[in-house]
């Protein structure tokens, strides 16, 4: 039997993928992804959550298809030396689903709620640490400016974990009839 | 009520109808044009080079007919960040592109050591940034959103016969985000008034208040993530109820022409990004 021709992906990934990219890059348009703080950077984010949902719920390629549309647009969008490069801006985006889906597939067995913690808390970092060792290496940032960016790449890990855990258990209470939630459309 | 009006404020993509030939180029040649001369920027490291790089953007935008004050309106906001990592450049940086082998130092004090590397460092860094600031709103100026997933997709597609990247769903996944950006907005606004209504504090932005700012945006995010979600289900029952498939045999409703004069100017482009990344600049 022949079969059709796809690469892979099923509708509901590209489906996904799309929405999630969607809210992504809504967060960047209307600021509501940044969270002022007060050191360099400026702004904490939390546009990479998307990325992190997405690996969890649909797999590492869609988490790096999020994470790829989420680079481009804060490329072109960029209002900072730092992410008008797409070696800093898209690369390291790339690898965040990736990274969170493993960890949440390791832990998943174990404990799901400490695995959706995990993975948001692990995704964040990738996202931290890619994207500074890029702009170290690009000379955009001394190594030693990147200091007082530590307390806030906590942060951020900390609210990813936490947004992640409270979506995905709600969706797969929806989902499954648990927890209380109506399917309201 | 201003603070929750998002719909009006988002603008995607900021097409300008323009006749120039930039605008008539074949959106796939013009996106590897793009792609090289970002390349060329991105990797060069010395003062002529980005010196005529600058001169070169900045002919490609009149050839454009884009008002140049257009093409620099994301330059004003960035300035003090630009000032502020200079500064951090020129003092911290021991050496620069060259890994320091022969940077002259001007003065040192402690930690500081402002050189000659940490200078070309901070205005090389600078320069691009403006040359690529200038690049990509000639490219988002010129061309229209949808030419630009469908160019994306097409270039692709070869990549997807031999060794089945997804370019035809990276361009859906494309096509569908931006379809959806106003649809989520004015979901978020709804949300929004929403939860005040109910007597949420979503508070003033500020950098010392972020604690405060993280809590009020939990009610607003989760809501929003799960009514995209449902959106999602909706929208691959109806895909799937038409039976959808993507990838191999799809023609499209556009198609795109090249013309000589693509190749051409794709020819010059290519000779030239070359030409800055090989050639041996003295400074």
């Amino acid at each position: 039997m022949e079969t059709t021709a796809q690469s892979g992906l099923s509708v509901r990934k590209i489906v996904v993928a799309g929405v999630l990219a969607a809210i992504s890059i809504l967060l960047g348009y209307t600021r509501l992804g940044f969270i002022p703080v007060p050191n360099l950077s400026g702004n904490a984010t939390i546009m990479h959550v998307p990325a992190i949902i997405g690996a969890v719920l649909e797999g590492p390629a869609v988490g790096s298809l999020i994470g790829g549309l989420f680079g481009l647009f804060s490329f072109i969008q960029a209002e900072s030396p730092i992410f008008k490069n797409p070696i800093v801006a898209i690369l390291p985006r790339l690898i965040i689903g990736i990274t969170a889906y493993y960890s949440y597939a390791v832990l998943k067995r174990w404990n799901e709620y400490a695995a959706l913690a995990v993975s948001g808390v692990v995704g964040s970092l990738t996202n931290t640490i890619l994207v500074l060792g890029m702009a170290g290496l690009f000379g955009l940032l001394p190594w030693a400016a990147m200091l007082p960016i530590v307390p806030q790449a906590i942060a951020e890990a900390i609210i990813a974990a936490i947004i992640t855990v409270a979506v995905v258990a709600a969706w797969k209470g929806i989902e499954t009839g648990v927890g209380g939630g109506s399917r309201k459309v | 009520m201003e603070e929750f009006e998002f719909v009006r404020n988002i603008t995607i993509g900021q097409y300008l109808a323009l006749h120039s030939f930039v605008h008539r180029m074949d959106p796939r040649v013009k996106l590897i044009c793009f792609v090289f001369l970002v390349g060329a920027i991105t990797f060069t490291t010395s003062y002529t080079a980005n010196a005529i790089l600058l001169f070169v953007v900045i002919a490609l935008i009149r050839v454009s007919q884009i008002p140049i004050r257009y093409a620099l309106s994301g330059l004003k906001p960035a300035v003090p960040i630009v000032i502020l990592l200079a500064i951090l450049q020129i003092t911290f940086y021991t050496s620069g592109f060259a890994g320091g082998s022969n940077c002259v130092s001007f003065f040192r004090w402690g930690p500081i050591d402002v050189n000659s590397c940490g200078v070309q460092l901070a205005v090389v860094s600078a320069a691009r940034f403006v040359d690529l600031l200038i690049l990509t709103s000639l490219l988002t100026f010129s061309t229209t959103v949808t030419e630009l997933t469908l160019g994306t997709e097409q270039l692709l597609a070869p990549l997807q016969k031999r060794f089945n990247f997804p370019a035809h769903e990276l361009a859906l996944t494309m096509t569908i985000a931006l379809r959806f950006i106003p649809t989520f907005a004015e979901e978020l606004e709804r949300i929004m008034k929403a939860q005040v209504s109910r007597g949420a504090d979503l508070g003033q932005r500020g950098a010392f208040r972020f604690i405060q700012q993280t809590r009020s945006l939990l009610p607003l995010i989760v809501p929003l993530f799960l009514s995209a979600l449902r959106r999602a289900e909706e929208l691959v029952l109806a895909m799937e109820a038409r039976c959808y498939v993507g990838g191999r045999g799809r023609t499209h409703y556009v198609e795109f022409k090249s013309r000589p004069s693509d190749f051409v100017a794709l020819a010059i482009v290519i000779l030239f990004a070359a030409g800055i990344l090989l050639f041996p600049f003295a400074y």
